[in-house]
């Protein structure tokens, strides 16, 4: 699961970075998480049921549809009042703070157990995975890396310039919102099922960059490899800092994140 | 099918409000390359991209814009950017991306399925003719400003495109490199029979290197010809509002000498017929 999910907020990180030409932007700059926090926030504290579907499913599907439906919202606006990078990044983080707000109204009308177990969904856990979970993963990964791979030269020719990438006749509006709805059903995908895992997709596809560049030949898929990596490493750590006891991997990826990102920004931070 | 470039009655506007009002510019031949001048504003860059098909806010120009017989007007722009090449005011930007990345992606992006053996030659060739091959593996993000914009000139060139058009090619470079970019220009028209229109603040270069000089201003344009004839003290003072003479070098150029800039009052004239 470990593999997958970094894999899939890696590519989402990268993706996301590209078309809004911010080197700090994230499947959570746009409140994919938060959105998702909030949809599984509401089937714990509402104790939904649908029958057929039992809870371990319906609380991943409830964070899965509040985060694409963020990002639809997200991309109605933009496309109402112009698709531009500051436009969809400022949207974004007006979602984030919505959705945040309502995040903080659900967990004040929690009772104690739910308000536990949403805290436990937040902290984000490799613990919960099961084999049909990592199916469901690797599904949206396996329908998304193709898709992206699609759309390297275009992604490649977006780093030269948005204007230079519009003269090669590309739709630079098009491709941003396909990016993003593409970003969103990847975090999503991840997300709903792992609970939130702070700096993926922020961290890898700086690391890719160093490594690979930015043709997205090798830098998308890079960016998935160095994803798969690190959280798979954070998970080996997260078993293994305490004896006896598994850390939330949440938690240690964003222990582990925070240096590697300072040491990143303070060592090669005029690269990336 | 005639060949050659001309525009009929083009108008370009911004929420209702004309930039440009029914151009016209009569036919230019295979292997010219046209000047555009005028003060900021006056329409240069609206009408290159109007040409290249990226209205943006401008949306859709109204009028004819005929490219060898074939209106470039509602063109598919994934169609017309096969005839069209076009290099945009902004710099490529100073992205990790390897200058022979960027041409690369320049022609992939356009035509994904040329061989791969046809596409590097094309690369190499630009390179060479523009004198970058040092630069080929160096990253955008280490180049000058003028390198970077003889790289977004090699995207264009790259793609050998029947109508080039070019947004200040020379604003970030120096003496040198504004003289080498506008020869390459001249020998690629010569050679390729291909047109080249380019906006340019510099009019002593536009007078030596075009055959064509067109000077907008009010929307419209206020001068065309070619460069012995199309400037006068008038065009320049209602075009620029600045008061100069042309007068001819030793070596047989017309060259502007600009004395003063008029007040406002003298520039806001009624527009020169």
């Amino acid at each position: 699961m470990a593999v997958l999910v970094g894999a899939a907020l890696g590519l989402a990180g990268a993706e996301m970075q590209t078309v809004l030409n911010n080197p700090l932007a994230s499947p959570f700059t746009l409140g994919v998480s938060a959105a998702a926090t909030l949809g599984a926030s509401l089937v714990i504290v509402m104790d939904l049921s649908v029958p057929g579907i039992g809870a371990t499913y319906l609380i991943p599907a409830g964070a899965f549809v509040f985060a694409v439906g963020s990002v639809m919202i997200i991309q109605m606006l933009a496309r109402s009042f112009g698709a531009t990078t500051d436009t969809v990044v400022l949207f974004g983080i007006a979602m984030l703070f919505a959705m945040n707000a309502l995040l903080w109204l659900v967990q004040y009308v929690a009772s104690t157990d739910a308000l536990q177990q949403m805290v436990f969904w937040t902290m984000g856990s490799l613990g919960r995975s099961t084999w049909d979970k990592v199916a469901v993963v690797a599904a949206v990964l396996g329908v998304c890396l193709p898709l992206s791979m699609r759309k390297v030269w275009a992604m490649t020719a977006l780093r030269g310039g948005e204007d230079q990438a519009k003269s090669f006749g590309i739709s630079v509006e098009t491709l941003r919102l396909r990016v993003l709805l593409r970003v969103s059903i990847l975090a999503a995908g991840a997300v709903a099922f792992v609970g939130t895992i702070g700096f993926i997709g922020l961290v890898r596809p700086h690391i890719a960059r160093l490594a690979l560049g930015e043709d997205h030949r090798f830098y998308l898929p890079g960016s998935a490899l160095a994803g798969a990596l690190l959280l798979s490493l954070a998970s080996i750590a997260s078993k293994n800092l305490i004896p006896g006891l598994i850390l939330p991997v949440g938690i240690v990826m964003a222990l582990v994140g925070i240096p590697l990102f300072m040491t990143l920004i303070l060592t090669q931070g005029r690269k990336l | 099918m005639s060949a050659g470039l001309s525009l009929n009655g083009i108008s370009v506007g911004y929420g209702g409000r004309a930039v440009l009002s029914g151009l016209d510019l009569p036919a230019v031949a295979p292997g010219s390359v046209v000047a555009l001048l005028g003060a900021n504003g006056a329409g240069k860059s609206t009408l290159l991209k109007a040409m290249a098909g990226l209205g943006g806010a401008t949306g859709r120009p109204s009028g004819q814009i005929i490219l060898n017989g074939q209106d470039l007007v509602g063109m598919p722009l994934e169609q017309r950017v096969h005839a069209v090449g076009y290099l945009p005011q902004a710099l490529p930007q100073g992205s990790s991306l390897v200058a022979y990345e960027a041409v690369l992606s320049a022609v992939r992006a356009v035509r994904p399925d040329t061989p791969r053996d046809h596409v590097e030659a094309s690369i190499e060739r630009v390179f060479d003719t523009l004198g970058l091959r040092p630069l080929a593996l160096r990253r955008l993000r280490e180049l000058s400003g003028g390198q970077r914009q003889m790289i977004g000139l090699a995207q264009v060139l790259v793609r050998n495109p029947r109508l080039l058009l070019l947004d200040e090619p020379t604003s970030a470079l120096d003496l040198r490199w504004q003289l080498t970019v506008l020869e390459t220009v001249r020998r690629i028209a010569d050679a390729e029979r291909s047109i080249c229109v380019i906006a340019i603040h510099d009019i002593n270069l536009a007078l030596r290197f075009c055959d064509h000089v067109v000077v907008l201003g009010h929307g419209r344009v206020l001068a065309s010809g070619p460069p012995t004839h199309a400037l006068d003290s008038d065009v320049l003072r209602h075009a620029y509002g600045i008061e100069a003479r042309v007068e001819q070098c030793s070596r047989g150029f017309r060259l502007v000498l600009a004395d003063r800039a008029l007040p406002d009052a003298g520039r806001a004239a009624t527009p020169f017929q």
